[in-house]
């Protein structure tokens, strides 16, 4: 049993140094002023306090907050009937189907995106197709519609996964049972099947929004710079300008905000549990 | 004067099959208004399929479902007026007690105080009164079935449907919930068609009882009818205990069993057709020895609580002795070098010289050949003989492949069979010859001893129908010494089970007394009990 224990160390020394350090340097390095270095610095609110008086800054926090909410919004209204169909299915055939679903993810999040930029761009594959229908001249690439088409490709398989496998541990009897006691399908599934796959919904929304937010290459490959996001500015910071206590600071703001967003999302998911199961 | 009941429910030539298994085989069944009819059967005989074509959630291949006059098979089930109490309950868990019973009722657009007062009513009704507000998994498994039952009541339906609601429950929990079910019924004064497995439910709470079994209907009519005129011998072993015995009708109330005939009252029947006679435990009364109408043996008595059961041997089974020589170890085997080579004497019956082949006399003598350093099993390469078609005493030799043989003697006898006409029965077995080693090494004597004495027990109607047979003999195995042993094989007599108050000696010779009334005479049955 000791020597077991002891198996742990390696990871423990592991996860502080590439973990726990790294983030404790973040948070540092937002609270001194550039050109400080880890023997010589000065405490300082002077990043934080540029974030939130400057009204650009502020407005792509709210823009990358909204677009991530547009994205979640999606992926529900897509991925929850996709799930619910899904789970319908045969045994086999849900196996087949889940395995389409995460084939994509088997490949590299990047060369997918790149993927979107052939079939988005002028005399791309779905403007050609627009253009059979006399819808000639759409511009699809670098708009806010290219972004969120990419966000939500990349992150519905977190959902449907989540609401398919809430879905699957749902009793059928209960449906009968709500169908017995005079419930049309459509009452059964509003009283019924969707209040129990509630916990799903909730951690299907937590796996999309939280990466949506503040990812950065999606809206830099699709929205080709016209559309910054708060993960292009923290990227900017640190590879560009070089600000990197200023790239903390938003860093370190938006963990704040993740870990907000977060408490709200278990306290709702603990309440849909207490109701639920 | 008739006392016609409405019909509510009227199942019509109902065929369902899943994949190539035949589940239900036209099922005809009427059910009355106000009845608790019960589906009884064993699991797999198409009762809970043909509730649940009932409450629509499966659709009959063939045939109609026809409720109050009206053909329902293809409306769904939230268009049926009946509700269904499920197998494992099937409560929301998301909704706490009020709002699982107020499901139905909410879908009806009933209004608010209606609702209350209604849920307040069942609640009174079930005994659960102030638990309203509990959530469904604070529940005992009692407390879950009841609430069920009131979702179910609290819409009214003119048809509750349970499938077996108190499977779940605990022994002392399903009697309580019986008589719950049963002062429910009674109380709201609807139909209940129950379904289970279990007979004594089946006999506590119903009107009419529905007898299944391989997708069948076997037998309908009231516990009292069921119980006392079943059809067949399924039917008699399924309700309650029984003591079923094959016998002949010689004609109208007069029918034969056990070599005796005995006044009855059923008639109807063909001259000297076969059939069974069921005649219930507690019908028997035991009496003074030649005072009854049979005469038996007790072999056990057991107490069960209220009374006994006892089972009387009234026609002993068939026994045959046969002797076991023992003979040292070293006679029956020869060896050479690391070859050994083991073979018995045995005992032929002339009857069955005709088709005897090489392979039977290899098993007989149970020769058999080994390799002591490599423990490897030799095979018996030749067998000489000069063994004929007729009584006397004949060498045989068994070879090994190199050469080492062992020469046994054959006895060609003319083998006795005892019969026992009175049961129909006979049996046969063989004297034999055996080392002690081989009796020692028998994992399983009593199997090994009825090979080696070649016992064999038959009907004497029909000679492929096995009789079993039991061994019994009074040495030691792990001891045993060279001589001559007894070994009785013998059947299992006719026993007749009786219950009764009065205890009875084990042993004691007792008269079996029971009016022509108590013998009920079935059809014989396809199915064997």
């Amino acid at each position: 049993m000791k020597t077991f224990k002891n198996l742990v160390i390696p990871y423990v020394i592991w996860s502080s140094l590439m973990l726990l350090l790294p983030m404790l340097l973040i948070v540092f390095y937002s609270l001194i002023s550039s050109g400080n270095t880890i023997v010589n610095f000065q405490f300082t609110l002077a990043n934080y306090v540029r974030f939130f008086t400057d009204k650009d800054f502020l407005l792509i926090l709210w823009r990358s907050l909204i677009i991530a909410l547009e994205t979640t919004v999606l992926c529900l209204l897509i991925g929850y009937p996709c799930a619910y169909y899904i789970s319908k299915c045969s045994k086999k055939k849900q196996n087949f189907l889940i395995m389409m679903i995460t084939l994509p993810m088997w490949i590299n999040m990047l060369v997918r995106t790149y993927a979107w930029i052939g079939l988005l761009s002028k005399g791309g594959l779905i403007s050609t197709i627009l253009g059979w229908f006399g819808l000639h001249d759409v511009e699809l690439l670098y708009t806010q519609s290219a972004v969120l088409i990419g966000m939500v490709y990349n992150f519905i398989p977190f959902m449907i996964l989540q609401i398919h496998s809430s879905l699957t541990k749902m009793d059928g009897s209960l449906l009968e049972a709500a169908s017995d006691l005079g419930a049309s399908p459509m009452e059964a599934f509003w009283k019924v099947t969707f209040p129990l796959s509630l916990p799903g919904v909730i951690s299907g929304i937590t796996l999309v929004f939280l990466p949506a937010v503040s990812s950065f290459f999606i809206p830099k490959l699709l929205g080709g710079g016209s559309w910054y996001l708060i993960g292009n500015v923290i990227e900017n910071q640190f590879i560009t300008v070089g600000e990197w206590n200023f790239g903390s600071a938003i860093s370190v703001i938006m963990a704040l905000i993740m870990m907000l967003l977060m408490a709200l999302v278990r306290k709702a998911d603990a309440r849909a549990k207490k109701e639920g199961v | 004067m008739e006392n016609e009941k409405k019909k509510l429910i009227q199942f019509k030539n109902i065929q369902k099959s899943f994949d190539s298994d035949i589940i239900l085989k036209g099922i005809d069944l009427d059910i009355d208004e106000n009845e608790f009819v019960t589906l009884l059967g064993p699991s797999g005989c198409g009762k809970t399929t043909l509730l649940r074509i009932l409450g629509g959630f499966l659709d009959a291949d063939e045939g109609e479902v026809i409720m109050d006059g009206k053909e329902i098979s293809h409306l769904p089930p939230y268009k049926r007026d009946l509700n269904t109490v499920f197998q494992k309950y099937a409560l929301f868990p998301n909704m706490n007690v009020y709002d699982n019973i107020a499901f139905g009722l909410k879908l009806k657009k009933v209004s608010k105080d209606v609702i209350d007062q209604k849920v307040m009513r069942m609640l009174r009704l079930i005994g659960l009164e102030g638990y309203e507000n509990r959530e469904i998994n604070q529940l005992s498994g009692g407390q879950q079935q009841r609430v069920a039952i009131a979702r179910a009541l609290v819409n009214e339906p003119t048809v509750l449907l349970l499938d077996e609601p108190l499977g779940a429950l605990d022994l002392k929990l399903r009697k309580e919930m019986q008589y719950e079910l049963k002062r429910i019924q009674q109380e709201v004064g609807i139909t209940f068609i129950f379904v289970t497995h279990d007979q004594e439910e089946a006999l506590t709470m119903s009107d009419k009882i529905v007898i299944m079994k391989e997708g069948e209907i076997q037998q309908i009519g009231s516990p009292q009818d069921i119980y006392n005129e079943p059809v067949n011998a399924y039917v008699a072993n399924f309700i309650g205990e029984s003591n079923i015995i094959p016998g002949r009708m010689i004609h109208d109330k007069l029918v034969r069993f056990d070599e005796t005939n005995f006044d009855c009252v059923d008639v109807g029947f063909k001259e000297n057709e076969p059939v069974d006679v069921v005649i219930r435990p507690e019908d028997i009364d035991i009496v003074e020895p030649g005072k009854g109408k049979l005469n038996g043996t007790v072999e056990d008595i057991l107490f069960k609580g209220m009374l006994y059961e006892v089972n009387v041997e009234t026609v002993p089974g068939t026994h045959v002795t046969v002797n076991m020589t023992v003979t040292a170890d070293t006679e029956n085997e020869k060896s050479d070098g690391h070859i050994h080579i083991s073979a018995n004497n045995f005992f032929l019956d002339v009857v069955d010289m005709k088709d005897i082949q090489e392979k039977d006399l290899i098993a007989r003598a149970d020769a058999q050949a080994w390799n002591d350093e490599t423990d490897e099993q030799l095979s018996i390469e030749r067998v000489e003989t000069n063994l004929k078609d007729e009584l006397g005493a004949y060498d045989i030799t068994f070879y090994t492949q190199d050469g080492l043989s062992i020469t046994k003697h054959i006895r060609v006898i003319d083998q006795m069979v005892f019969k026992n006409d009175k049961k129909n029965e006979a049996v046969s077995a063989f004297n034999f010859f055996k080392t002690k080693d081989e009796i020692k090494e028998s994992v399983a004597l009593d199997t090994d001893l009825k090979t080696w004495a070649n016992a064999q027990g038959w009907k004497l109607d029909n000679e492929d129908e096995a009789v079993e047979l039991y061994a019994e003999y009074d040495f030691d195995p792990e001891n045993i010494e060279e001589g001559t042993y007894p070994i009785t094989f013998w059947t299992k007599g006719r026993e007749l089970k009786i219950h009764t108050t009065d205890y009875v000696k084990e042993g004691s010779q007792v008269g079996l007394d029971f009016n022509p009334e108590d013998i009920h005479v079935m059809e014989k049955s396809r199915y064997s009990a």
